[in-house]
This record gives C-alpha cells, sequence and structure tokens, in this order.
C-alpha cells in the first residue's frame, strides 16, 4: 500500500500572498460581528 | 406527504446517490477510494466540508432553537474564520508534505506510535458517538412523518448510509456533498420565502423582523460573559475557535476532506471558503427559525410539537388546564403582536412600551404552559428531561409549506444527513485501517488487502453508529449534543497537535501524558462543574500543553523529539 502523492504548494488566486488573504478575513470576521451587533441593537 | 412529495423525495434521493456513485467510479486503490487519489478541486472540497457540517441537524435543531432561544447560536461560529486561517497556516501544509492519509499518522513522525495510537482511539471514539447521532436526525423526520418508531428508522437510515459509504469511497461523499449544497441553498430559499408568503396579509416583512426582535428572537450577538453561558461573544470567539481548530485541524473526517486536494492551495481555499460562508448561512438560517417563530404568532402552535408525546398526555385531567392557559395566552400574544405592530407603525412610544410589555408577558405565559405540559409528559411515563425542540421545524414544514416543497425539504435533510454520515463512517474506517489495523495488527499486506479491510470497518462503524443512535433522544438539542460529545474529546487532540506543530523539544512521552492528563481534566469538568462544554477545549489543549512541556522541561532525558514542526518546514 504505497502512500498518497506530494501535491505542490501555489500562491493564492487572489491578493499575492496568502498573510494578504488572511488578513482580508480577519477583516471580514470584525465586519461581519459589528453588523450583528448592530442589527441585534436595532431590534432589541 | 402526498404523492407528489413523495416522488420529490426519492427522484432527489436516487439522483444524488447516482450521481455520488457515477463519480466515484475508479475508486479501486486504497489511495483514490480513501483520498480520491488527491484530484478533488477546491470548490467540491468546500461544499463537501460545507455539507458535513450543514446535515440534518442543521436544519432540525437550530431553526427549532432559534424558535425558542433567539438567533445568539450564531455566535459559535464566530472562532471559525480564526481558526481556518491557523489551520490554512499550519495543519494544511504539514499534513500534505507529510505525504499521510491521517492526521494520527503525522503524530508518529512527530512523535511515537503509542501517541498515535491514543490520538486514534480518542477520534474513533468521539466519531463514532457523533455518527450516531448524525443518523438519528433524520430517524426523527421519517418518525414525525410516517408515525415510525425512532429505532426503526434509525436502523433503516443506518443500511441504507453503510450500503452507499461501502460502495462509493470519499469521491462518492464529497461529489453527492455538492449537490446536495446545491439542493440545501434552494431549499432553504425556498422556506424562508415560504414562510413570508404564509404571514398575514397585514404583517410585512419588515413588521415580522420587528416582531421577532421585540420577542428577543434576533439576538445574534450578547456581550455579557458567563462561563455557564454556551452562546456569548467570549464563548464564541475563543471556545468557538477552539472547538473549530480541533474539528478542522484534528478530526479526521474533516481532515480526510482537504486532503483530496489537488494542491495546498486548492486546500486552503476549500477552508476559506467556509471561513467566509458559514456564518452567514448559519445566520440565515437562525433567521428562518426566528420568522417560524413570528408565524407562529399568527397561526396557533400545537401545545408540544412532538406528537406522540402530546397524545400521551392529552387524556389525562391535567391537561384541559394547561391547553386553556396555552390558548388564552397565544391569544393573547397574537392580539399584542398586531397592536404592537401598529403602535410602532404610528410612532406612539408609550403605546408602543404598553403593548411590548404585553406582549412578552404573553410569551411567557405560552412558555410555562409549555414547560407545565413538558412536566405532564415525564409525569406520564414520557422521555426525562423531555425537550421537543428538534420537531418545530418539521411541524412547520408537513403542516403548511406546500405540495412538492415538503418533498424538496425532507429530501434535503435525508440526502444531508446521508452525507454528513457517510463522510464520518469514511473517516471511522480509514483511522481503522491506517491508524490501528496496517500499523498494528497486520503489516505490509497488498493494496487490495487494505482496501477490503477498509469496506469491512466501514460496516463495522455503521453498525456502531446506528447502536449508539438509540441514545440521540437523551442529550437535547441535536445541534448541541453533536457538539457536546466532540467537546469531551477534541481538546486534549487539539493540545497533541499544537505541540506537534509547535513545540519542538517536546517528545513522545510528554505528549502522550499530556493527552491523558488533558482528557482527565475534561471529565472532570464535565462530572464535577458547571462549566458549559464549549470551554472544554480550551481546558483539555492548555492542559495537554501544560502537563507536556512541565514534563520535557523537568524530565529532559524523556524528551527526544522527531518529525517536522513549523519552525522546521
Amino acid at each position: 500500500m504505497a502512500g498518497p502523492r506530494d501535491v505542490p504548494d501555489d500562491p493564492p488566486p487572489f491578493l499575492g500572498t496568502w498573510r494578504r488573504v488572511y488578513f482580508a478575513v480577519v477583516i471580514y470576521l470584525a465586519t461581519i460581528i459589528t453588523v450583528f451587533y448592530l442589527f441585534t441593537r436595532a431590534y432589541r | 406527504m402526498r404523492t407528489l412529495d413523495w416522488i420529490v423525495l426519492f427522484t432527489s434521493l436516487i439522483s444524488i446517490i447516482a450521481y455520488g456513485l457515477y463519480r466515484s467510479r475508479g475508486s479501486n486503490t486504497v489511495d483514490r477510494y480513501l483520498l480520491a487519489g488527491k484530484s478533488m478541486p477546491w470548490y467540491a472540497m468546500a461544499l463537501s466540508i460545507m455539507a458535513t457540517q450543514a446535515s440534518a441537524v442543521t436544519f432540525i435543531s437550530t431553526t427549532g432553537q432559534s424558535y425558542v432561544d433567539g438567533m445568539r447560536f450564531v455566535q459559535f461560529y464566530f472562532g471559525l474564520p480564526l481558526a481556518m486561517i491557523a489551520i490554512c497556516a499550519t495543519a494544511v501544509p504539514i499534513f500534505h508534505h507529510a505525504k499521510v492519509y491521517t492526521a494520527y499518522e503525522y503524530l508518529e513522525n512527530r512523535f511515537d506510535a503509542k501517541t498515535r495510537a491514543l490520538a486514534s482511539l480518542i477520534f474513533l471514539a468521539q466519531r463514532g458517538l457523533s455518527a450516531g447521532i448524525t443518523i438519528y436526525a433524520p430517524a426523527i423526520v421519517l418518525s414525525a412523518i410516517m408515525g415510525w418508531p425512532e429505532r426503526t428508522t434509525t436502523m433503516l437510515m443506518g443500511i441504507t448510509v453503510v450500503t452507499y459509504t461501502v460502495a462509493g469511497g470519499i469521491k462518492a461523499v464529497t461529489w453527492s456533498d455538492v449537490q446536495q449544497m446545491c439542493i440545501i441553498f434552494v431549499g432553504l430559499l425556498v422556506a424562508l420565502i415560504t414562510v413570508f408568503v404564509l404571514l398575514p396579509p397585514n404583517v410585512s416583512m419588515r413588521d415580522a423582523v420587528f416582531l421577532a426582535g421585540a420577542a428577543g428572537r434576533l439576538n445574534a450577538v450578547t456581550t455579557h460573559f458567563d462561563w455557564n453561558d454556551q452562546f456569548t461573544i467570549w464563548s464564541g470567539l475563543l471556545g468557538g475557535t477552539f472547538l473549530f481548530l480541533s474539528y478542522f485541524g484534528c478530526d479526521q473526517s474533516q481532515v480526510q476532506r482537504y486532503l483530496t486536494g489537488k494542491s495546498i492551495a486548492e486546500s486552503r481555499l476549500s477552508l476559506l471558503f467556509n471561513a467566509v460562508a458559514k456564518i452567514p448561512m448559519q445566520f440565515f438560517i437562525l433567521f428562518i427559525g426566528a420568522m417560524v417563530f413570528v408565524f407562529y404568532l399568527f397561526v396557533q402552535p400545537p401545545l408540544l410539537f412532538q406528537r406522540a408525546e402530546l397524545a400521551r398526555i392529552e387524556s389525562s385531567a391535567a391537561f384541559q388546564p394547561v391547553a386553556g392557559d396555552y390558548q388564552r395566552a397565544f391569544e393573547n400574544r397574537r392580539a399584542s403582536a398586531l397592536a404592537l405592530t401598529a403602535a410602532h407603525r404610528a410612532g406612539n412610544r408609550a403605546e408602543e412600551a404598553r403593548q411590548q410589555s404585553l406582549y412578552r408577558a404573553a410569551q411567557h405565559e405560552m412558555d410555562m404552559a409549555r414547560s407545565r405540559a413538558a412536566s405532564l409528559v415525564q409525569s406520564y411515563g414520557g422521555p426525562k428531561d423531555f425537550r421537543d425542540t428538534n420537531y418545530i421545524f418539521l411541524t412547520f414544514v408537513t403542516r403548511y409549506l406546500p405540495v412538492g416543497i415538503v418533498g424538496l425539504v425532507i429530501a434535503v435533510i435525508f440526502a444531508a444527513t446521508m452525507s454528513a454520515s457517510s463522510g464520518e463512517i469514511n473517516s471511522l474506517a480509514t483511522v481503522t485501517i491506517v491508524d490501528l489495523y496496517r500499523r498494528h495488527v497486520r503489516r505490509n499486506r497488498s493494496d487490495h488487502h487494505y482496501l477490503a479491510a477498509s469496506r469491512w470497518a466501514t460496516l463495522f462503524w455503521g453498525a456502531y453508529a446506528v447502536a449508539f443512535a438509540g441514545w440521540g433522544n437523551r442529550l437535547g438539542p441535536l445541534i448541541v449534543a453533536v457538539n457536546k460529545v466532540g467537546s469531551l474529546f477534541y481538546g486534549s487532540l487539539l493540545g497533541c497537535f499544537v505541540l506537534a506543530f509547535g513545540f519542538r523539544r517536546v517528545g513522545g512521552t510528554a505528549a502522550f501524558m499530556g493527552m491523558l492528563a488533558g482528557e482527565a481534566a475534561i471529565f472532570a469538568a464535565f462530572a464535577f462543574t458547571g462549566i458549559s462544554w464549549l470551554w472544554y477545549n480550551v481546558i483539555g489543549c492548555v492542559v495537554v500543553l501544560a502537563v507536556a512541556l512541565a514534563i520535557t522541561y523537568l524530565l529532559p532525558g524523556r524528551a527526544s523529539a522527531t518529525g517536522s514542526t513549523l519552525q522546521s518546514q
């Protein structure tokens, strides 16, 4: 039983580096929590 | 269910299974059967990962949870994007470069055989139990619709899932998930639109949202801190991050999915897609539950949503007073809801505050009546700690959705469950064969031998899951039950992988002892404290790290490290 093959480590298809992609996801999370917080306050 | 619903249901199921099996042709080696020959594109993995979580549990339990408790469950997912980033930066490249079938195989490269074996056994214990709950969920559907006993339907679903999993392998599972997620998105949208259409003509969408908020059902963010509260922004961000780190970084049922990627970038993209899409999707599902609550402001909901238990108490003398109170409270709530909406539209603040008070008082009376009915169920021989949360959405679907749509929604629930369950069973079989059987029982056999063994292991785990499914109704709302079971085991697994990735000096014995201590700490927290289960992952992980590092630095002779870590990548 052979092991699985190795696979390439490519750059992301957008934003140039993975570090920038991760930062964009953090910004997205902060935004969505803020929006949900405002939503909660608006309908409390 | 009418004839058209049955046609839609069976057509959907047969097409999903047939499509999955068609796409899985050629899975005739262990590499192809367990890892799809590392050929999967990012979108297939992404939807498969999402479908595994969005099983029947998502529809049945989350919507019910929103109906009774509001939308604050969405905070549970706030830690998901952070966890995905950490996993993309660490676990994904390490696992791919290590060329492993399972996450635990890597632990032997890094530590030793006993650490790998312990991690494998912990995974088998917790995932085996969760697989049982996954199968139990659609059994509720069949039970509610056809009146079949849950145990019979559990057996039926289990046999179907096992047959499908044994035949298909991970390619079948993944491609079925892709198709199912498309159906799930359509089903969700149709369900929400239908709820709005079914509201009274004088209640607009804006009114519906206002009424849900006034009843505390749109509480998406709660900022208070309480160790015993499962769903706050803090437990979500901290406890949720640890849980999802454990789930996506250490649980083979998820690791196996992104190990099928044809490149590291494809695997990362599949996880980041979930980081971005999961929270809005969960919000949307919870919002449907809140709108079902609004629908029932104007149409009297049953006193109990579980018909069999309602029938148990209907003939009792104590039932009529409870039912009478419930009906009066409902009528009061309906009247105050309409008056509240009118006052809100007119901008009459004083009247709005007065009606809001009446509205909430009526809601409280209804909750009290339901609570008394639940107590009656218990006193007349029903299950202890009776809850009907899991029946709320299904009752709405079967009673009020139009013909054809009912079949579609039920098909979504069935298909998603079959897929989630088959993925779990597939991963259980993989760990059993790769980490235990091939490593400790039968070494250096042919590929054909291990492929056959994988199919037998799948059969075994399917039977195990079905046996555990009988316990599902004792564990509360299903969505919570799944995570509760996982949280008893995930923390120590996560701690072990954090040691493996980040602490080069820590050796196998220290990691092994740390895991044992972590598991003991979690069970102690479970048995002797009221700490919410979401914190078990944090506790387990911290104890593993503390004990392993203490052994490493206090007994340095035992701390021999091997294999690759982040620093050595």
